[in-house]
């Protein structure tokens, strides 16, 4: 254990292994930030593998992996180990980065890749030449001249023993480097994910067609999620207006893809807290973004106008914003605790319930062609702020049952002497509004990564030889290109051949060379040992 | 043509005419490999054979891409939209991907018939979840879906591709384990095995303990000795059957069991059970028959190595796609929904495929199996994550 445990590999790998296997639990398990009410059903035994299981399951903090202790722990453990192997790897890196030279040889080494080739021109121009054809691809170069280097002995790079070459080398930094960069970049995005936790703002409201609007502040949101550093002062104060919201679906029961929707899109104005008012669209992938703050649609409902009179006086009348509930209807509820007693409404819409035999039928179908509104009447008491309850749902354990009626839109009934009517019919949006200063640098993260990613991957690492030479009394010059590859050595041979060809264009071959003309094309190494084997007895000087 | 009939068309083009192409081209290619050992005549039929079945493969992508564009036309929009669509491109994405590296790239034609056969299976899988053709949610409709599902279903196939090479790898190497072994037992036994040990030195150049990253030689391809069949019937007698069918068996179930849970009717479940786990089964007693006669463990390591590289590029910008697309469309980038949850096990999982390739002592046999896992982590969040449990993305599915 300790610091030598950390930097080990192996013991990355175990880390990111656990993080899969806790990545898995949070795939079967359901999450209680994703889906509360399923991890409800869950606890109670109603749904998954029953409340004792349920029990073990939430002990371990299975129902929200990602905010567990043990998964923060996980986190940090990794970020650690991944530190452990950065700090050596940078400075290692550097040191590279700002010292290393292509080293020099004396001789073919026993696994490269080598072809020899002669020609009339002179060692220095060929080093020249090769020195260009290298330069010019990227690879970084050394030439090494023994007689010119009068200096003392460069012991990190051999002797000055060494012959006269053109040494290069190329994907020692960039691969390297590449690794470097994706492994930090989630630096970049942990820090981005960590502020913008802090930082950021979440909230819903929904809101009425032609209706009154709201504004961005914070006790105009049905749902207010802020950060720990998002504060009041923050909201831009803005305000939204729905003018209208067109929805449809594939009607057609017998088309392909029957009952999708079509169409889901809000015509909203908005007037910022120090501007013009200005119409404008929001749609499925289409946000809007205001002083900052980006509008998305989330939740969709019908809005029907309720209203309820006892005894001549009107107790209520408003839009309710209905929810969708199973089997395709839309439940809401009405409190109208201005009525003595209490008159409490269930109310479930069903857009599309066309009469038919002994009633309408509920079709299930979400286009109001036939709107129904189901009522059933309660009186009593409502218990408002006595319990905890949702604007949608009533309470009725303080309440009695008093019967219930169908309406039609514009109908009017009466119920054990309330009046009840549904005059007209609107549909409602809930819109999220969010603030996250964090994405710009979760860009950057993200492109860090990939950016990272690819050369460290496709950079290889190669190192290239040339040399050449002019034995005492010779009129040709011996060139011999020879190298390695770390990485995809198959690769390489073709890179290879590549050089070979196009430092011979450069320099020229005598047309005389030899009397097969198969002898001029380099002999490109498939048999490396016999290769090196042929150079240094043909080629390399004593 | 009217949609209805560009539909069944789309449908003919896919099954049968493309199956049986993937298939017929995959036997052809893997009996061209059989004649790779036998005498001249027989090589020259396998050479012929190799021809035949490079039509066979084209024609086969040629129809695949067809049906893509049939059933795009009869539909009016990509067909990306559902289970069969997405699994059907990923077929012709690793089918395509694979040939043009085996045959252009890498110059190896005779593992085709793998890269075939693994896409005939997926093509096959597809049929499963076949849905007809129709229109996409408007939500759906827009270029950032076009750009991060074709990236991750790409990103699949050529994953599936790596699985094909990364599970023959495992194979030969298990052979060449074996075979060692048995070596080492007779060198301890007796001076009987001081000869034989020559014969196999070949072996050990290419087994999995030296060097990996070199192909240094073709231990497969060599004229008919008696003593290279012996070699060959011994790497092929090292994969122990009984354990390689439960093994897989077992392994397919791991996702397979999806299906059970997903039919209308349990018989129905376990009958699509049966048949994948079989299946499965069947293709790997044909790669155990094939292993002698599969290149050298080194070489089929880098080819699952670059495949799943590559993959792995693309796995990492769809994915990072889908989050900028998850921003836009739903209000937040990230929110560890199934299949978003999916996404980051099969990353983490192939990561650790990369580290475990570059780490002493785990590279080789324990990276290739954290490989096979990943792919069955791959497979198995795709299925749950679209037939087991709803969420955001489920739209997106069946």
């Amino acid at each position: 254990m300790g610091w030598r445990w950390l930097v080990r590999m192996r013991t990355a790998l175990m880390l990111l292994g656990v993080l899969a296997l806790m990545t898995a639990v949070a795939t079967v398990v359901p999450q209680e930030p994703n889906v509360p009410t399923t991890v409800r059903s869950w606890r109670l035994g109603e749904e998954g593998p029953g409340a004792t299981v349920s029990a073990v399951l939430d002990w371990v903090g299975a129902f929200d992996v990602y905010g567990s202790p043990a998964f923060l722990a996980l986190l940090l453990a990794l970020f650690l180990s991944l530190t452990a192997c950065l700090i050596p790897r940078i400075r290692a890196w550097i040191r590279l980065v700002r010292r290393s030279k292509p080293p020099v040889v004396k001789t073919v080494g026993g696994s490269d890749i080598t072809a020899s080739f002669q020609t009339d021109a002179a060692p220095a121009d060929v080093h020249a030449a090769a020195a260009k054809l290298l330069g010019g691809r990227v690879w970084r170069i050394r030439r090494h001249d023994p007689e010119a280097e009068g200096g003392p002995l460069d012991a990190s790079s051999g002797a000055r023993s060494a012959p006269s070459q053109v040494a290069a080398e190329k994907g020692l930094w960039s691969r390297e480097g590449g690794s470097l960069l994706f492994h930090l970049s989630f630096y970049v995005l942990l820090a981005a994910i960590v502020f913008g936790q802090l930082l950021t703002f979440e909230g819903q409201r929904g809101v009425v067609e032609r209706d009154r609007g709201f504004t961005d502040t914070a006790i105009s949101y049905w749902n207010y999620q802020p950060g720990r550093w998002f504060s009041e002062a923050d909201h831009a104060g803005w305000r939204l207006e729905l003018d209208e919201f067109e929805i449809d679906w594939i009607r057609d029961p017998l088309a392909p893809g029957a009952g999708q929707p079509t169409t889901f899109r809000s015509t909203v104005t908005i007037t910022p807290a120090d501007g013009e008012p200005f119409q404008d669209v929001v749609e499925g992938n289409q946000p809007l973004t205001v002083d900052g703050f980006k509008i998305h649609q989330l939740d969709w409902g019908y809005a029907p106008r309720v209203e309820v009179e006892v005894d001549g006086q009107m107790v209520y009348d408003d839009l309710l914003t209905a929810v969708a509930a199973d089997g395709g209807g839309f439940r809401s509820a009405v409190k109208a605790p201005a009525a003595d007693p209490d008159v409490g409404l269930e109310v479930f819409f069903y857009p599309f319930a066309p009469d038919g035999d002994g009633g309408p039928s509920l079709t299930g179908a979400p286009w109001d062609e036939a709107p129904l509104l189901v009522v059933r009447q309660w009186r009593g008491d409502l218990q408002l702020g006595a319990t905890q309850q949702t604007v949608n749902e009533l309470d009725t354990s303080g309440l009695e049952s008093e019967g219930g009626a169908f309406l039609r839109p514009g109908d009017e009934v009466v119920v054990e002497g309330v009046t009840i009517r549904f005059p007209e019919l609107r549909r409602w949006v809930g819109f999220q509004v969010s603030s996250r200063p964090q994405i710009p640098w979760l860009l950057v993260g993200s492109a860090l990564l990939v950016a990272g990613l690819i050369p460290a991957l496709y950079a290889y690492r190669r190192r290239v030889w040339v040399m050449a030479v002019r034995p005492p009394g010779q009129q040709r010059t011996l060139v011999t290109v020879f190298g390695r590859a770390f990485q995809r050595p198959e690769k390489f041979e073709e890179e290879h051949g590549d050089l070979v060809t196009e430092l011979i264009r450069m320099v020229g071959v005598p047309p005389d060379d030899t009397t097969d003309p198969d002898d001029r094309a380099p002999r490109s190494g498939a048999d490396p040992a016999a290769a090196a084997r042929d150079s240094a007895t043909e080629v390399m000087p004593r | 043509m009217t949609p209805t009939e560009l539909a069944d068309l789309s449908r003919v083009l896919y099954s049968p005419v493309t199956l049986s192409l993937y298939l017929a081209a995959a036997f052809v290619y893997l009996y061209a490999l059989t004649t790779t050992v036998g005498r001249r005549e027989e090589r020259e039929r396998g050479m012929r054979a190799r021809k035949v079945g490079l039509v066979l493969a084209v024609a086969g992508i040629g129809t695949h891409i067809a049906h893509e564009i049939v059933r795009g036309l009869a539909q009016e929009r990509l067909p990306l939209g559902n289970m069969f669509e997405v699994t059907s491109l990923m077929a012709l994405v690793g089918v395509l991907t694979g040939f043009i590296y085996m045959q252009v790239i890498r110059k190896r034609p005779e593992l085709n018939g793998f890269v075939l056969l693994g896409g005939a299976l997926v093509l096959a899988s597809a049929l499963l979840m076949y849905s007809e053709p129709g229109p996409l949610m408007p939500i759906l409709d827009t270029w950032w879906r076009t750009f991060h599902v074709s990236l991750l279903v790409a990103a699949m196939g050529i994953f599936a591709a790596g699985f094909v090479f990364n599970s023959l790898y495992l194979l030969r190497d298990t052979g060449e384990l074996a075979v060692a072994r048995e070596r080492e037992r007779q060198l301890e036994g007796s001076t009987v095995g001081a000869a034989s040990a020559g014969d196999l030195d070949v072996a050990d150049e290419t087994s999995g303990i030296g060097g990996r990253t070199i192909d240094r030689l073709d231990a497969t391809v060599d004229d008919g000795r008696d003593h290279d069949a012996e070699y060959r019937a011994a790497l092929r007698a090292g994969v122990s059957v009984p354990r390689l069918v439960i093994g897989t068996f077992l392994g397919t179930s791991l996702v397979s069991w999806v299906f059970v849970y997903s039919a209308a009717t349990l018989a129905e479940g376990l009958t699509r059970f049966l048949t994948i786990n079989l299946v499965m089964v069947a293709a790997a007693l044909i790669a155990r028959w094939f292993v002698p006669l599969l290149p050298p463990t080194a070489t089929l390591d880098g080819i699952a190595h670059r495949t799943i590289a590559f993959a792995f590029v693309m796995w990492t910008v769809g994915t990072i796609a889908g989050a900028m697309w998850a921003e836009q469309s739903w209000g937040r980038f990230w929110g560890w929904d199934p299949k978003e949850t999916g996404a980051f096990l099969t990353w983490v999982a192939y990561a650790g495929y990369l580290h475990a390739r570059a780490t002493k002592g785990v590279k080789g046999r324990g990276a290739a199996w954290i490989g096979v896992w990943s792919f069955v982590v791959l497979m198995g969040t795709y299925l749950i994550a679209n037939y087991v449990i709803v969420g955001l993305h489920s739209y997106a599915g069946l």
